[in-house]
């Protein structure tokens, strides 16, 4: 029974992870680059949605399309200024982009600071736990689950089924070969950032329901999401759903068996293990 | 021997005038003049590091000249960013091929159609597969996994499906067997009796002069000959010093 | 305002520019010693007068010599070995807790503590090092970042150390001794940094970050040289983290692992300037002074203050102050082990070598990129004496053999000997430094070093100081280099880099030399002039040459042979005139004559 729980827990909690991983892969697949703000965007989002659930008393659900929308434009906006004039200088400017990453995260984070303080917050909402026949199953993380399932496989839906998705893929496979068919490929950088950070940005409004969040540990939210990407093979969408699952499966174990502090530790080992077996990932790696 | 282009009536396809082009501090184009006839295919002959794919790459946008002119049916197109210059009807086959490895071939084909109006798209779909039916059979294969002589159908399939008024091949036959150059050369062959403009870029003489109606030879980034095949290859060592081969 | 990217980004491309690049012509030695002297008064004029001063001044004189340890050490890894660290901390905090741990459980002095703290890092940076550096800079940025964040999980549940309570010391050191210490850190910081920019081996470094490929093929131990510095890197955050542990009589993880000190080092060593000598040391005194003024007045924006910063620098001047200064020209890079003049060299060729042994004999190789065929089965051999030239169209597998035979690629079958040995568990390096020596098809050079320091790097290994000169001076002189020997590499014309890789490739004194496509894009004077090195490589007691060519007529009469291959497979072999009159050659090459 315990097993099964665990399972179960590992699984949902895999689903919350994904939610996290998604948007990073899509910039990574796409542009090439780790963005070290996007622990920072989730943070900024889920501590926003924790001050107007606790000061309007509304659902923080009500948040998830404005905060989207808000994001892809300001995504977009952030892309064609600090990033844009890096992506000409190729493989040289990612190094380059990271430390711009770094920078904007900086920013971020303090605001993050300044607006909502230091501590950790959390909503209390959705910790409802239902019985389902002798196991516990937390709703808060089936929402989360449910809705990262659902993003995933929209994306999947949108990049291998519409034109747009298909051109966006063209894209991060060879951006020379996307021109000749006409795609602007400028264009799909700001898009993917623009999607990549609004996706981001709602994995923060509903992850502030299950876990808690605060800015001074945002980016331990970016090394978990890179974590997932890395081992899912980087920009590989199939494969981050795996690693996603198998890293949530992990930490429910090593939760169990052996502290929580011990579960914090395993996203890191995994790494470090990975990159000494299978440094490409779990799945067919882009890069 | 630099005959002058015939036709001067009938605007050129494609026209590059006085075209200097480099990166960063090096120039690798020193101003270099040719003309595309429509309907016609013209042939760029030139050894590796000559500037044929710098002149390509100016053409299609990639490399923004520093100066001169480039102009699509009298319509310049200089400067502009090369999805704009692919939307205006210029067909780019990059040496290289440049394909999508984790997609099937008929997404390949489908990504050139976003260029092509939509009433066109299946008359012309039909008609490029008809061109290379070794690729029809292969439309959900990856194209990573084809063979190099596919993969170069594909590109040029690709660059096709976007109804190009012009179409650039960046050394098509590079890396492949006799055979396979053979058949992409028919394919060529049909394609200029269907009143195709082509750009041709080649290393090798005999099979770049075998589609020509015009050659150009460049060396070190100038035009340095210029004619019909007849008056090239009548010509032929001089030609050969040009290329080096 | 319209931001039109393209021509930002242009404007940028103007302005980036590695700042190292630009090394000035050699000064004159006494006006150098003079220039030294002068420093070396100024600092320690420096270094005493907070020693009078109030203890605000010496506290705040300390602050700014910890940052500039800890900015010295990030530039190690991150400005001149290239792999961006975004957790230096890490080791900051090991050798506080290890320095504090020594003085409270085992009595030790502080100092030594201390020391054996830094041992302690350096350990740690070798492990983690020798896994993370095999990778891409990301991968190793993002390991580093992880592991501050761990490290400070794992020290707030370990009892031993306090766990979250943290430790708290006795006060032991004198603000003095404090500052004192500090200035030995930072000395030795400094000094691994100037060890780097201005020493033969840290040639190594600068060309690990610059080209890691043709370093290796120029004989640089990658690997080893990468975990060397990094190990450099984590030796004085950790003596400077238990210093300041005891100064402040307390420690608890978050204070040893606080990742903003990452991202303050981090804006300090940009902002003076990634990579060069000074720039750590401006940057932080400069901002330093300028945050105290500052930080009064806006104490809650100051992280965003250093983000913005961050992305300032890198978009508008990545050179840093010193980048800037350069342009100026101030304070730029000597170039290494360069003498005041050009050291001519009349190098006596070594005796002509006999024919008949075979240097190089591939067998069968076969080499598969996937589902593409590059090779199927090919032989050949290179015998001593001979010049051999390669021959084919594009894709034929010509530079996939080079890459095989100098072990950048991995044979999927077959093999390659080397002087009778199997040469499959070499790596490319060693390879290099045992004789094969290589150019590439499209130059690579290291872009921040000049001309001669490129040779000079190729020319060190196995040979004094002065023996390295000689032989790569010899090179540019060989290649007719020898008159833009400090000029920047990136100012080159083709013609002229692709003479640069021969002249390194010279330099390594090689027993075999592969030329990838050493005649494309030359003038035909430049072609002239390579053909007369080819002519004189056996005077020079070089054993075998090899070229990839297409510019068939410019090796033809000099070539003893010619190979020709087709699709991964030989189809030819012979003296020149033969094999191009070969009916099957000219079909699969030349083109059938219409």
């Amino acid at each position: 029974m315990i097993i099964l729980q665990l399972v179960v827990n590992g699984v949902l909690l895999g689903g919350t992870y994904i939610l996290l991983a998604q948007g990073l892969n899509l910039i990574f697949g796409v542009m090439g680059i780790v963005n070290l703000a996007h622990g920072a965007i989730i943070t900024l989002a889920g501590l926003f949605t924790f001050w107007f659930a606790t000061k309007t008393h509304q659902s923080p659900l009500l948040l998830l399309p404005p905060v989207f929308i808000v994001m892809l434009v300001v995504g977009g906006v952030l892309q064609r200024l600090l990033l844009e004039p890096l992506a000409r200088l190729g493989r040289r400017g990612e190094l380059l982009n990271l430390m711009v990453t770094f920078g904007l995260s900086y920013v971020i984070i303090e605001t993050g600071l300044n607006l909502f303080g230091s501590q950790y917050v959390s909503l209390p909402d959705l910790q409802t736990t239902w019985a389902v026949g002798g196991l516990a199953i937390n709703e808060a993380l089936v929402a989360a689950g449910v809705l990262g399932a659902l993003i995933s496989g929209g994306l999947h839906l949108w990049l291998h089924h519409t034109e747009s998705g298909k051109a966006l893929m063209a894209t991060a496979q060879n951006p020379t070969g996307a021109v000749t068919c006409g795609i602007d490929v400028r264009r799909m950088r700001g898009i993917a950032f623009a999607i990549g950070s609004a996706l981001a940005a709602s994995a923060g409004v509903l992850l502030i329901l299950v876990i808690p969040l605060s800015a001074p540990t945002a980016d331990t939210l970016t090394i978990l999401s890179f974590v997932i990407v890395a081992l899912g093979g980087l920009g590989d969408y199939r494969g981050a759903v795996m690693a996603a699952i198998i890293l949530g499966l992990v930490q429910s174990a090593v939760g169990y068996y052996l502290s929580g502090d011990a579960e914090v530790v395993v996203p890191y080992l995994l790494l470090i293990v990975f990159m000494v077996v299978r440094p490409q990932g779990l799945g067919r790696a882009t890069r | 021997m630099n005959t002058p282009a015939p036709d001067a009536a009938a605007p050129a396809a494609l026209k590059v005038e006085d075209v200097v082009a480099g990166f960063g501090e090096l120039t690798i184009l020193h101003g270099v003049s040719l003309e595309v006839a429509a309907g016609k295919v013209t042939v760029l002959l030139g050894a590796n590091g000559a500037g044929k794919t710098t002149l390509f790459r100016a053409i299609t946008g990639l490399l923004p000249p520093r100066a001169g002119r480039i102009s699509l049916f009298g319509e310049p197109i200089a400067g502009r960013a090369p999805h704009l210059i692919a939307r205006a009807g210029i067909g780019h086959v990059p040496s290289g091929r440049e394909l999508f490895p984790r997609m099937p071939v008929g997404v390949h084909l489908d990504l050139g159609a976003r260029l092509c109006p939509p009433e066109l798209r299946a008359t012309l779909r039909e008609r490029v597969l008809k061109l290379f039916p070794e690729i029809a059979g292969r439309l959900n294969q990856l194209a990573g996994t084809l063979s190099g002589g596919e993969q170069q159908m594909v590109a040029i399939a690709r660059a096709l499906m976007t109804n190009p008024r012009v179409l650039l091949l960046d050394e098509p036959s590079a890396g492949l067997a006799p055979k396979v150059v053979m058949s992409v050369f028919q394919a060529l062959s049909k394609l200029q009796n269907q009143g195709m403009s082509v750009l041709l870029a080649e290393q090798s003489l005999t099979f770049g002069l075998s589609v020509a109606h015009r050659a150009y030879i460049i060396r070190e980034g100038q035009i340095v000959l210029s004619g019909t095949p007849a008056e090239l290859m009548a010509d032929r060592s001089m030609v050969q010093t040009y290329l080096g081969a | 305002m319209n931001l039109d990217a393209r021509r930002l980004g242009r404007w940028i491309e103007r302005r980036l520019g590695n700042p190292t690049s630009a090394a000035a012509p050699v000064p004159a030695p006494g006006r150098e010693r003079i220039a030294i002297a002068v420093l070396a008064v100024l600092v320690l004029c420096a270094a005493v007068a907070p020693l009078f001063a109030t203890a605000y001044v010496l506290q705040l004189a300390t602050d700014v010599l910890t940052f500039a340890a800890l900015a010295y050490s990030w530039n190690i890894i991150s400005g001149c070995t290239g792999y961006l660290s975004f957790g230096q901390v890490s080791f900051f905090g090991i050798g506080a807790y290890a320095t504090s741990v020594l003085v409270l459980r085992a009595g030790l002095p502080w100092y030594v503590g201390a020391l054996l703290g830094s041992g302690l890092a350096g350990l740690a940076a070798a492990l983690l090092g020798t896994v993370m550096l095999r990778l891409r800079g990301i991968m190793f940025a993002l390991g580093m970042l992880g592991l501050a964040r761990i490290l400070m999980v794992v020290a707030g549940n370990w009892d031993y150390i306090g766990a979250a309570s943290g430790l708290t010391l006795p006060a032991e050191l004198t603000p003095i001794a404090v500052y004192l210490a500090t200035w030995v850190a930072v000395l030795a910081a400094f000094g691994l940094n100037a060890f780097i920019l201005h020493s033969g081996w840290g040639l190594s470094v600068t060309g690990v970050r610059d080209d890691e490929v043709a370093a290796a093929a120029i004989g640089v131990p990658t690997a080893r040289i990468k975990v060397i510095t990094f190990v450099m890197s984590a030796l004085a955050p950790a003596a400077v983290g238990g210093i300041v542990a005891w100064n402040r009589s307390f420690l608890d993880p978050p204070s040893a692992f606080d990742p903003t000190l990452d991202l303050q080092v981090i804006v300090f060593a940009l902002f003076g300037g990634i990579g060069t000598l000074w720039g750590p040391a401006l940057g932080t005194v400069i901002l330093v002074f300028v945050g105290e003024q500052f930080w009064a007045y806006l104490p809650d924006l100051q992280l965003a203050l250093y983000g913005v910063l961050v992305i300032a620098v890198v978009l508008a001047f990545p050179g840093g102050i010193v980048g800037i200064a350069n342009r100026l020209g101030w304070l730029r890079r000597r170039p290494v082990l360069a003498p005041a003049v050009f050291p001519v060299v009349a190098r006596l060729p070594r005796p002509a070598l006999q024919g008949g042994e075979t240097i190089i004999e591939v067998r069968d190789l076969i080499v598969r990129f996937g589902g593409l065929i590059a090779l199927n089965g090919v032989s050949l051999s290179i015998r001593r004496g001979e010049m051999v030239s390669i021959i084919g169209a594009n894709g034929a597998g010509k530079t996939t053999l080079f890459n095989a035979i100098t072990g950048f690629v991995k044979p999927s079958g077959g093999g390659v000997f080397y002087q009778g040995k199997s040469v499959s568990d070499i790596p490319a390096f060693q390879r290099a430094r045992q004789g094969i020596a290589r150019t590439f098809q499209i130059p690579r050079l290291m872009e921040s070093m000049t001309v001669w320091e490129n040779t000079l790097l190729a020319a060190r290994y196995g040979k004094r100081a002065d023996q390295a000169v000689d032989q790569a001076a010899w090179a540019l002189q060989t290649v007719k280099l020898d008159g833009l020997w400090l000029e920047p590499s990136t100012k080159l014309t083709p013609g002229q880099q692709r003479r640069l890789e021969m002249a390194r490739a010279l330099a390594l004194d090689p027993t075999v030399i592969l030329l990838d496509e050493v005649m494309a894009g030359m003038t035909r004077n430049e072609q002239g002039e390579i053909r007369a090195v080819l002519r004189q490589l056996r005077g020079f007691g070089i054993a075998g040459v090899a070229g990839v060519e297409h510019v068939i007529s410019a090796i033809a009469d000099i070539s003893d042979r010619m190979i020709v291959l087709d699709r991964g497979s030989k189809i030819a072999e012979g003296p020149p005139d033969a094999v191009l009159r070969d009916p099957l050659v000219i079909e699969s090459y030349l083109g059938k004559v219409s």
